[in-house]
């Protein structure tokens, strides 16, 4: 070593993937899903790779009957793996709400860190108590600070999502198709972690904001044309 | 896929070339970046995605093309170019090529330059900003994502330059910057960004290359649990202390978290850290009068690389400090004290520590910043356990010795170390000092 010291310091950011996995998933939306999640992977790593002061670890939480880890211990982006899921039974959601506030204690989450950004994707409603489980994100202050983002597939209860995201300023993300699934998914996996490091500023004059911008974002002016115009719901 | 242009696809410019598109480089918050080709030559094209390819910033563009890049260190806009296949448009501008490294790579340790190529990529960031300066510009989004260094010899790469504007015209922003590197003013929403949050910018850029640390997170941004916007906007615009502000204690490194900072701020020279703590006191809040110049920084980076010492014992890069001889100092990786070498001290009150790997630059007699001519080496005699100054000019020098007689050193001769001994390069004199 020519120079003393070591690395920067550094915050971790804890990104989760929380994924549906109910029945109606099984085909093509649990396999776009499968398919997209694992192609955030190389993406997720160059953004760690050019932001020397986070540190990205990656987890993911699937819900059907019941709610379990695929991936429980935080693990940096560049050792993650993405396991294909399967798709059966009901949407615990509130169970999986429940298992994710374990994980934003204190501990294990560290004292210092960046926004933990949390990503749900689903296609259904809820089949259990769900309210209880989003107090319990929402009684630790690590799940109040998150960023909170929602994909809804096709028919989802958007009512529901918004709850979970609770921020005005933030919609959620409506996937009619799988390209605008695969889309979204690759949003969030790259501008998404990249505001959460770097927020952006307001202009003089401007009035603040949330920090995550998503009206401005360009993917969703790259939205299929027959989406834009058409009245029509795709349907799966 | 959803990339707007495919292998093969053409693009024109309006002066008659056309590029073709070779590959998919990656994509941004603006738009995309592809290898194109055009003439047995390879360019980079920017295409912006439709919502940014405002007629502002074509006009801007248009500008940057016109004005040219202020020196050889820019990735600059070369022609605006234009597609039948997709609306809008796009520049081309240079490939960067492999050997420059991102700062991150520094930040990561991933990369090991020297301090003495550290200190010349520092110097030459701060000349190639004071050259954008010079042409009424101001760059207003200096971060690690777009300055590049060859951690081999210290040449540098300033990237992303359609950002690039006349400086005070605050019709069209684009971008405000990376928090971290935003002067105070703009994070608090009070200011666009111009020439002197360009000088805060730099003053940080330079202070995360030195010190591999940022200059206000200490104790404070240790005690922020979660770093989101409101944390940023008190931190670096709200309430912002220096870590090493000599009246305000409240911001110091915190052992263990900030390391970097308590090792390289005992390390560096004081004149260099009085610029640091000026440019991160006075300098925060005063825009228009606290921050340092780039001639200042210039000046000082100059001085630091030619303070650089050989530790005796383990050969690591430490600094002499001429303004604080009677501290004794130790290296900073084997402990060993110090020995103060030879100095050769100019008649301008410049002065060089000379070491084997010394040089002696144009600069050093005129204040010219002329690094490419070196005038003076260091060489060793080929049987005695002697060294001198080569003369590697093309003129003739003179030495007077202690009983006041004059010796000519020709070109190529070499002139032995001797305490006291006066040479007369011409433009100015230097003295040998081998004692302080």
């Amino acid at each position: 070593m020519t120079l003393p010291g070591g690395e920067i310091s550094s915050r971790p950011l804890h990104f989760f993937w929380i994924v549906d996995c109910s029945g109606s998933m099984v085909g093509d939306k649990i396999q776009t899903v499968n398919n997209a999640l694992d192609e955030t992977i190389p993406e997720m790593i160059k953004i760690a790779g050019e932001n020397a002061k986070a540190h990205l670890f990656v987890r993911a939480l699937k819900f059907s009957s019941g709610a379990e880890w695929v991936v429980k211990d935080p693990t940096p982006v560049d050792q993650f793996k993405w396991i294909p899921l399967d798709a059966d039974g009901v949407t615990d959601m509130g169970a999986a709400f429940e298992l994710l506030s374990e994980e934003l204690k204190m501990p294990p989450m560290p004292s210092r860190a960046l926004p933990p950004v949390l990503v749900l994707i689903s296609d259904g409603q809820p089949t259990d108590d769900y309210k209880c489980g989003l107090r319990s994100i929402f009684n630790e202050p690590w799940g109040k600070k998150a960023v909170r983002i929602a994909i809804a597939i096709g028919d989802a209860d958007v009512d529901t999502l918004k709850e979970f995201i609770a921020d005005p300023e933030i919609p959620v993300l409506e996937a009619r198709n799988p390209q605008a699934l695969t889309r979204f998914i690759k949003w969030v996996s790259t501008a998404v972690v990249e505001k959460s490091i770097n927020p952006p500023s307001k202009l003089p004059g401007e009035k603040g904001h949330s920090g995550i911008q998503i009206s401005n974002d360009p993917i969703l002016e790259k939205s299929d044309p027959e989406t834009k115009s058409s009245t029509e719901i795709d349907v799966w | 896929m959803n990339q707007l242009f495919e292998k093969g696809q053409k693009i024109n410019s309006p002066v008659g070339l056309e590029y073709e598109i070779l590959d998919f480089l990656g994509s941004g918050g603006q738009g995309e970046v592809y290898l194109v080709k055009s003439e047995n030559k390879q360019y980079a094209l920017k295409w912006y995605f439709f919502k940014q390819a405002s007629q502002e910033q074509k006009i801007a563009l248009e500008k940057l093309v016109e004005i040219g890049s202020p020196n050889n260190c820019f990735l600059w806009p070369i022609e605006l170019v234009y597609s039948k296949d997709n609306q809008g448009f796009g520049y081309i501008m240079g490939l960067r090529d492999k050997k420059y490294k991102s700062i991150n790579d520094l930040m990561k340790r991933k990369i090991e330059p020297t301090f003495y190529h550290l200190i010349s990529a520092c110097y030459n960031l701060v000349d190639s900003f004071y050259e954008l300066h010079s042409k009424g510009l101001c760059y207003r989004d200096i971060s690690f994502g777009n300055v590049f260094f060859d951690p081999k010899n210290g040449e540098v790469l300033i990237c992303d330059n359609d950002n690039v504007t006349v400086n005070n015209s605050n019709g069209f922003i684009s971008v405000l910057g990376t928090p971290s590197f935003m002067a105070p003013e703009i994070v608090r929403g009070e200011a666009f960004p111009n020439r002197n949050t360009d000088l805060y910018s730099l003053s940080v850029l330079l202070f995360y290359l030195l010190f591999i640390s940022h200059p206000l997170e200490g104790k404070r941004e240790s005690n922020i649990h979660c770093m989101d916007t409101r944390a940023m906007n008190r931190l670096y615009g709200e309430d912002p202390v220096f870590i090493y502000d000599p009246n305000n204690l409240s911001n110091r490194p915190e052992p263990g978290i900030h390391e970097n900072a308590i090792i390289f701020w005992r390390i560096y020279p004081k004149y260099l850290k009085d610029l640091f703590i000026r440019a991160f006191t006075k300098g925060l809040n005063d825009p228009n009068n606290g921050r340092v110049r780039e001639i200042e920084w210039r000046d000082g980076l100059i001085l630091l690389r030619d303070s650089i010492i050989y530790c005796n014992n383990c050969d690591a890069e430490n600094f002499g400090d001429i303004t604080n001889i009677n501290n004794e100092k130790k290296c900073w990786q084997c402990q060993n004290s110090l020995e103060y070498p030879t100095i050769l001290q100019f008649s301008s009150s410049n002065f060089i520590f000379l070491n084997s790997k010394s040089n002696i630059f144009q600069h050093h007699l005129d204040h010219s910043f002329k690094f490419d001519k070196v005038i003076g080496t260091m060489n060793k005699h080929p049987s005695k356990n002697l060294w001198g100054i080569k003369n590697e000019s093309s003129r003739n020098w003179t030495v007077q010795k202690s009983d006041n007689t004059q010796v000519k050193i020709e070109p190529n001769q070499t002139v032995s170390l001797k305490n006291d001994l006066k040479i007369d390069f011409g433009e100015i004199w230097g003295e040998i000092k081998s004692q302080l």
